[in-house]
């Protein structure tokens, strides 16, 4: 066991590297890419600070509670880009030119390799502003406490987890569905709904995101383990429902690979 | 004459060959066509729902049933006067030295990604127009229907200047490798500059002065605040000239760039 | 009359050389070192029109380059080219109505359609009357034995049949030049054949000028009135298919066979026969044959005597690797 993960550990350094001297390669690429997602964090912050000119809290937060809740989305989301996301958006093109053949035939689980292939090393400077702004905001937030930031150390990954494998679905559909680059738009649509405080929502929406669509896991229960009550039951449930869904997406995949190899001739 | 007629005909062509394309893959199609709006109305509405629960009745001045009708109409202009797929599809054409196969044809690249463009934009977006009429007549929100073919026309003409800006980004393809970024960067800056990411409204002054000053505000505040009733006829159609200028900006942009370009092309192997 | 003319026509590649592993990575993140590549030498070219010409060479020799440059694609760094009367590079639409370019290893067609709606799309592009289009594409792809897939998705198509509807497509204006970068690449013997014998054919009746470059020396040999060669970015040979053969070195091919395998080895001239082998197949030069077959006649029980001229393929090969000793 320790073996097969070393080895996968090996392997995925080894893609690291290559996603990273490849990137490299295209600078002005980096540079532009690091300056988009500049502008799409001042979209949310901009969006959160204009909202607060009407309002003085939204849901149950008020604006130094939201505007951590946005860092902790800016942390998932930097690594959710840094590690699958440009992975899970080439996935559909290459189903669709036919290449899902070649990353079978290698002597790795599908599942990772389709995963795992590249990183979006560019992604790495996200990181960095993701990380500045969730400690400015911590630092105006007033009176917290710091013990809370252990539990960030398994909701985070948690999170994560949930959100990749969530994804992963939607990914998967394309070998059912030829051309899927539409599809992975009602994704998006979820990813958006995480991307709120999940207090404005009513309860049943707000259940859904969590069992069913488990976008809320990825900044919303962060955000919640650092602000609100201590509530133990969710976190676990956090864990559990990642693990879920890793499996459900594990099942699916195989799945659809044993759809692919009867339907193709 | 005869040559106009031949240039209509061919354009007319491409305009289809997008439609064609577009219901080669179904599926695909009901989702950008039919699912897209649907959710992306709905994750709006569901979000002002939202903010009205815990603000009161109004919020920057306008209440819930305003709020309501700007953000049914506003993710569905907003996705039609946004654009990727054709974007990087002319990117992608460079990048990859497929343009050659277009280049040695008696036509040009930008007629022939216009036309396209406007084809599949008029398609999807005949589809896709029952949902905010839907919603709206459903919810009985404030719109005013007699003011929806003049706004159409002006997010159609509003196309061309998207258009423009795409072949521009495009011709940086010349320059650069793999500048999909690109496209990125710009649909975001625009997504603050046209009123997509908040209504322009509760935007502080000056910035939103600025900001209606700009050719961009065409392509959802204009638009959908005409079509709602907020906005007066004459702020809505001193857009038409904004876009204008727009139009002529990036025409001379891209031209001048695709030339410089085309002369510093290497073209890839093979 | 004259087709093509280059004069003194060259062009230069600038491309960044990255430096090696992660470090040199990081380094050419910063500071980019660029290296000039010649892809074609000042070149001085006069083809007449009707004429079908092989482009042979390597990978990397400038077949491309010239091509690219014929259907103005890239400008020449320096010197002029001329095809049809018009500089390429203008693309005139006039000029463009008139050739055609076809990539053997890139689609033209549109992937998503079907070839019928692909060729109704070119009928547009180029203002095509309808019904002789559809009687032309009738024509054409009854000779390459292809109707039957005409309308099916570009997509679903095998690799031979989409090959031959990109010829189709690229015929369907009547183009006066011709330009054909492999367009039989990848395809089996028979597809190539039908590819070949309709090329032959529609010569024939069009009198079109044809460029064309293919790894398949058949191709070059059946179909060629001249031959250029390339040769790292310079025209190493220009003239008549059969002159080339005869400037080169010319080998021949003997065949025969003995009544049981040789029990051991034998040596003639300097040809080695390799004990335990029943039929051989040698090349010899021509200047060596009279004296060859005195010896090897000799032999006891010899049989199925066969002498032809070595291929066409050996024989450019050989010239090439003169080519190089010689730089």
């Amino acid at each position: 066991m320790i073996e097969i993960l070393a080895r996968y550990g090996r392997i995925y350094g080894a893609f690291f590297k290559t996603s990273l001297v490849s990137d490299l390669e295209f600078r002005a690429n980096m540079t532009i890419r690091l300056i988009v997602d500049f502008l799409w964090y001042s979209g949310q912050v901009l969006m959160f600070e204009t909202l607060f000119r009407h309002t003085d809290h939204l849901g149950t937060w008020n604006l130094a509670q939201v505007r951590v809740f946005m860092g902790l989305l800016f942390v998932a989301d930097g690594l959710y880009m840094l590690f699958f996301s440009i992975n899970m958006d080439s996935f559909s093109e290459n189903i669709r030119l036919g290449q899902i053949d070649f990353l079978l035939v290698k002597p790795i689980n599908s599942q990772f390799m389709v995963s795992f292939k590249k990183a979006d090393t560019s992604k790495l400077g996200n990181l960095l502003m993701a990380v500045a702004w969730m400690i400015w905001s911590l630092s105006k937030l007033g009176d917290w406490n710091a013990n809370r930031l252990f539990w960030l150390i398994i909701l985070i990954p948690s999170g994560l987890v949930s959100l990749y494998a969530f994804r992963f679905f939607f990914v998967t559909l394309a070998i059912f569905f030829t051309n899927s680059a539409n599809v992975q738009y009602i994704w998006y649509q979820f990813y958006h709904l995480g991307m709120k405080p999940d207090s404005i929502y009513r309860p049943w929406i707000r259940v859904a995101l969590f069992v069913i669509a488990p976008v809320s896991l990825m900044a919303n229960v962060p955000a919640r383990a650092l602000m609100d009550p201590f509530n133990p039951g969710l976190y676990l449930a956090s864990v559990l429902v990642a693990a879920f869904f890793l499996y459900l997406s594990h099942r699916f995949w195989n799945f659809a690979l044993k759809f692919h190899s009867s339907a193709s001739s | 004459m005869l040559k106009g007629r031949s240039l209509l005909r061919r354009n007319f062509a491409f305009f289809k060959l997008a439609i064609v394309s577009q219901l080669e893959y179904r599926l695909n199609f009901f989702v950008d066509a039919v699912m897209q709006p649907l959710l992306g109305t709905g994750v709006e509405v569901l979000l002002w729902l939202g903010i009205f629960q815990t603000s009161g009745p109004t919020f920057g001045g306008f209440s819930m049933q305003d709020y309501l009708a700007y953000v049914i109409w506003s993710p569905f202009i907003s996705r039609i006067t946004s654009t990727w797929l054709y974007e990087y599809k002319m990117i992608a054409e460079i990048d990859n030295g497929s343009i050659n196969g277009l280049l040695v044809r008696p036509m040009s690249f930008f007629e022939y990604y216009l036309s396209q463009f406007l084809g599949y934009k008029f398609f999807t977006t005949s589809v896709s127009l029952v949902i905010p009429v839907g919603f709206i007549l459903y919810f009985r929100l404030p719109t005013d229907f007699s003011r929806l073919p003049i706004v159409l026309v002006s997010i159609f003409y509003f196309l061309i200047l998207v258009q423009m800006m795409s072949f521009t980004i495009a011709t940086f393809a010349f320059y650069l490798n793999k500048v999909y970024s690109l496209t990125a960067a710009k649909n975001f800056l625009l997504w603050f500059l046209t009123g997509e990411l908040l209504p322009l409204d509760i935007v502080p002054e000056p910035y939103r002065s600025w900001i209606i000053g700009l050719p961009f505000c065409n392509a959802v505040y204009l638009p959908v605040g005409y079509l709602t009733g907020r906005l007066s006829k004459e702020i809505f159609l001193r857009g038409f000239i904004t876009t204008t200028y727009g139009i002529l900006f990036f025409a001379v942009a891209g031209i001048i760039l695709w030339k410089q370009g085309l002369k510093k092309y290497v073209g890839t192997g093979a | 009359m004259i087709a093509i003319e280059t004069k003194g026509a060259s062009r230069v590649y600038k491309s960044y050389t990255k430096q090696q592993g992660f470090r040199g990575s990081v380094r050419g993140f910063f500071r980019r070192s660029y290296v000039e590549k010649t892809a074609l030498h000042p070149t001085d070219l006069q083809i007449h029109s009707g004429q079908i010409v092989g482009l042979v060479g390597a990978n990397g020799a400038g077949k491309t380059t010239l091509l690219k440059l014929l259907s103005g694609l890239i400008s020449p760094t320096h010197g002029k080219v001329l095809a049809l009367g018009f500089n390429p590079f203008d693309r005139k639409k006039e000029y463009l109505q008139q050739m055609s370019l076809l990539l053997g290893q890139k689609n033209q067609l549109w992937w998503d359609i079907s070839s019928r709606d692909s060729f109704a799309l070119l009928a547009e592009i180029y203002s095509l009357d309808r019904s002789l289009t559809e009687k032309k594409i009738a024509e054409i792809t009854q000779a390459l034995d292809c109707e039957s897939v005409l309308d099916t998705q570009l997509r679903r198509l095998s690799l031979g049949e989409r090959m031959k509807m990109e010829i189709v497509g690229s015929l369907l204006h009547s183009p006066k030049l011709l330009l054909l970068d492999e367009p039989t690449i990848g395809l089996d013997i028979v597809a190539q054949t039908q590819i070949r014998n309709f090329l032959l054919n529609y010569v024939k009746d069009m009198k079109p000028t044809i460029i064309l470059t293919s790894h398949y020396m058949d191709d070059i040999a059946q179909l060629a009135d001249q031959l250029l060669l390339m040769s790292k970015g310079r025209i190493v040979y220009n003239g008549s298919v059969s002159k080339f053969t005869n400037a080169t070195k010319k080998q021949k091919l003997v065949g025969f066979s003995f009544p049981e395998p040789l029990k051991g080895p034998q040596k003639i001239l300097n040809v080695n026969l390799a004990q335990g082998q029943q039929i051989f197949e040698v090349e010899i030069s021509e200047l060596e044959l009279p004296q060859f077959l005195s010896r090897l006649t000799l032999l006891p029980g010899i049989a199925n005597l066969t002498i032809s001229a070595a291929n066409f393929e050996d024989e450019i090969r050989d010239f090439m690797q003169n080519e190089s000793a010689k730089v």
